[in-house]
């Protein structure tokens, strides 16, 4: 019995259940990526993978992020966990493709997390195998290696996340709503273009046009005030009444959680952080009203 | 009953039967209307619904609640309208943002249409009783819960240039 005792007592010291509090941290953060939604197809199961995107490297289907043992994350530890969303290497140590943009998660201060990890564990389960990948010859030999080393933007992570203000709002898009994947354009080497962050991108993901979002008032949002942006981000209502749709309308609405959930100060700390970067004309399709 | 009475009544219910008939199918079906005039017709009424959307979000902002009743009164009065200004064969990519699926997923498009009417009932009822709080609750959910549902299924997004 004793035996027993000492035997038990370490394990039970290492598997210390997360907080309520930290779980509920998780969930918001969770939303404020967006509520990982490359990770659900629409109408799907939350997180279990399956989203289809087709790029010049092939084709790839996001994976399965439930605590299922046998098909999602479930045996997976924290430190496996977080090393791919930040580094994008998986327990066995395959690449991920930056699809997962994991170059900017890499920003994402280790306290936020861990949070979301403990959060996943909490979601449910879901049985569904990740599809098979379809990438060009020597894609992950060569190719994406050599690109990452060139050409991937890499975020440092802060030894604490910023909790107010202007930086607040830079951490957010910057690092975990990671709102450059789409609206920043890309050159030709399908890399962001930093120049023109967040200037809109008129080839996004899914076959959709992304938004100039600088402060340009013609071409941009500049017209729109720290109010509207904020209300916007909260409730997907545009200054002009329509609504947001498409990609923007789904991260606003999240899977188990998304923008929409996002305090008012941080909504307003995007929107002042937004007001704060060079303004860049660049008309993408329609004007943002 | 007496035989000219009940011939009265008789016709009477025939009448009232035939003119409701006929009002159902002018505001449903709309059969007469092509397919360039019935997408000019709902993106003008998606003008108004917009310009009516926007007056709600202003006057609930400013503290106006009962003063958005005839606003919301407008949006369900007109959210009655927007399936019969979908008419199989008026799906045209380079003049309208309709979705294929519109009319491959009609009963569901339906559905969302009710839904908007559903969701400005709510709201107005809020407004006309005068309850800012609740009005407020459900002027920050509707863009989603009521244009967000039909636009992000049904409406195409900005497409690649």
């Amino acid at each position: 019995m004793c035996l027993l005792v000492a035997w038990r007592a370490p394990v039970a010291a290492q598997v210390t259940p997360p907080s309520a509090a930290e779980v509920a941290r998780g969930r918001y953060m969770f939303g404020a990526t967006g509520g990982c939604g490359c990770h659900t197809p629409p109408k799907g199961q939350p997180n279990a993978g399956g989203r289809r995107y087709d790029g010049p490297y092939g084709t790839v289907f996001s994976s399965n992020i439930t605590p299922d043992r046998q098909t999602g994350v479930g045996g997976w530890t924290d430190e496996q966990i977080i090393t791919a969303i930040r580094l994008g290497r998986r327990p066995n140590g395959e690449r991920l493709l930056p699809v997962h943009p994991y170059p900017v998660f890499n920003g994402m201060a280790e306290e936020d997390l861990r949070a979301i990890v403990a959060f996943l564990r909490t979601t449910s389960p879901v049985t569904k195998a990740n599809q098979p990948k379809k990438l060009i010859p020597m894609f992950e030999s060569v190719f994406l290696p050599a690109w990452l080393a060139a050409f991937a933007p890499r975020e440092t992570p802060p030894p604490k996340a910023p909790t107010a203000g202007v930086p607040r709002g830079e951490y957010l898009i910057r690092a975990v709503a990671h709102c450059g994947e789409c609206h920043t354009p890309r050159t030709m080497t399908m890399a962001t273009d930093n120049s023109r962050f967040l200037a809109g991108n008129p080839k996004g993901p899914e076959d959709q046009a992304m938004p100039n979002i600088t402060p340009d008032p013609e071409t941009g949002i500049g017209k729109w005030s720290v109010e509207e942006i904020a209300d916007y981000l909260g409730s997907g209502n545009k200054p002009d009444g329509d609504v947001a749709g498409g990609l923007m309308g789904e991260v606003i609405e999240g899977t188990l959680a998304g923008y929409k959930d996002l305090t008012p100060a941080d909504r307003t700390a995007i929107a002042q952080y937004l007001k704060t970067i060079p303004p860049i004309r660049n008309k993408i399709g329609k004007p943002v009203k | 009953m007496r035989p000219r009475v009940m011939f009265r009544a008789t016709l009477l219910m025939l009448g009232v039967t035939a003119l409701t008939l006929a009002a159902c199918r002018t505001t449903a079906q709309t059969p007469s209307m092509t397919a360039a005039e019935a997408i000019d017709a709902r993106q003008k009424l998606m003008k108004e619904q917009g310009k009516a959307w926007k007056d709600i979000q202003d006057k609930t902002k400013a503290g106006q609640i009962a003063a958005i009743v005839p606003d919301a009164e407008k949006l369900a009065s007109t959210s009655k309208q927007i399936p019969g200004l979908f008419p199989e064969g008026s799906l045209n990519p380079d003049k309208s943002l309709a979705k294929p699926e519109i009319w491959q997923k009609r009963a569901d498009f339906d559905a969302a249409a009710k839904n908007l009417e559903t969701w400005s009932v709510k709201l107005r009822d809020a407004a006309k009783a005068n309850d800012a709080e609740q009005t407020q609750a459900i002027v920050k959910d509707f863009g989603r819960q009521a244009c967000g549902t039909c636009h992000q299924p049904f409406r195409v997004p900005p497409k690649q240039q």
